[in-house]
């Protein structure tokens, strides 16, 4: 399999064709962590699509000897809370689903659990799933959202507060 | 170091993450601190709840529209790139046709005008013209 520096190497030589690999490699798992921050599924799909295309444009900046995900996601988050920002007088009203369903999990155990992480603000949500979904270290969560480790940890320590103040009474 | 920095440490060590203070100095305070222990005890049932889950994976076939959008972008750019070239054939034509003038010497400075101009339209457009390309291929 082709590696990320290979394929945007050849992005830069003129093929543009060879940016749907990353297209295709990191689609998902950006989509999903766009759903994470808007908590629409359109509005998740509109901000993935429009950060790959800032990814394209902005490749000859893109530092070769890094990972291509932490420097899309920095252009994917940026997407994102630009189109909350503007969707914010209108009220997003369509429940999507942050947590899969899944053997082992109960529904009522998913189902508060994803009411309380969408009544978290963006933000916390944000931390909470790149954390407890994603299984990001805390160096890596200060990577990808350019804060300092220790922002992390006070960060991570506040969300997961509000969701537990949030789940009180439910599994406690 | 008050109580929140003991929890922010601890669930940092339960995290498997490194801690700016020992085990030894949190457990300490722990030992002693009953408020805080409880509060490790809530908090570390949640990260397990939220342990279980994995995430949505939406179904998404994003290359298509993305294919046009940076297509139509390539389109403009290589549009762009032309109006150079054309500006530096309309120069030369030009100094041509001066050189034409009969009985006119502009001296050396109009005979190295068209290195000049050539040199200027690639410095612009930041190519080298030595570069050799060896992914010579046919265009869609």
């Amino acid at each position: 399999m082709m590696d990320d520096a290979a394929i945007i190497e050849r992005c830069l030589k003129g093929e543009k064709e060879a940016f749907r690999f990353l297209v295709e490699r990191y689609q998902t798992q950006a989509v999903g962590h766009s759903l994470a921050i808007l908590a629409n599924r359109e509005d998740a799909r509109d901000a993935t699509q429009e950060a790959f295309v800032d990814a394209f444009q902005a490749l000859k900046k893109f530092d070769r000897t890094r990972r291509f995900y932490p420097w899309f996601y920095v252009l994917l988050r940026h997407r994102c809370y630009k189109l909350l920002a503007k969707k914010r007088e209108a009220e997003n009203i369509e429940d999507a689903q942050i947590l899969a369903p899944q053997t082992g999990v109960s529904g009522e155990e998913r189902i508060a659990l994803e009411r309380a992480l969408r009544s978290l603000s963006s933000e916390d949500r944000e931390i909470v799933t790149l954390k407890y979904l994603d299984g990001f270290s805390y160096d890596e969560i200060a990577e990808l959202l350019k804060i300092p480790r220790g922002t992390v940890m006070s960060r991570l320590f506040y969300a997961r507060k509000q969701l537990q103040a949030k789940l009180t009474g439910k599994f406690h | 170091m008050n109580c929140e920095d003991i929890l922010i440490q601890k669930l940092a060590s339960l995290d498997g993450e490194k801690t700016e203070l020992s085990i030894v100095e949190i457990n300490a305070h722990l030992a002693t601190c009953e408020n805080c222990r409880r509060e490790i005890e809530r908090l570390e049932s949640t990260a397990l709840l939220l342990g279980r889950q994995q995430r949505q994976a939406p179904d998404a076939d994003l290359w298509p529209a993305i294919e046009k959008r940076i297509g139509a972008e390539a389109e403009t750019t290589s549009a762009v790139k032309w109006q150079p070239f054309i500006l530096l054939g309309g120069l030369l034509v030009a100094y041509k046709l001066l050189e034409l003038i009969p009985e006119r010497d502009f001296g050396w400075a109009l005979k190295l005008m068209p290195f000049i101009l050539v040199a200027a339209i690639f410095a612009f457009l930041k190519e080298n013209p030595f570069r050799i390309n060896t992914e010579l291929r046919l265009e869609k």
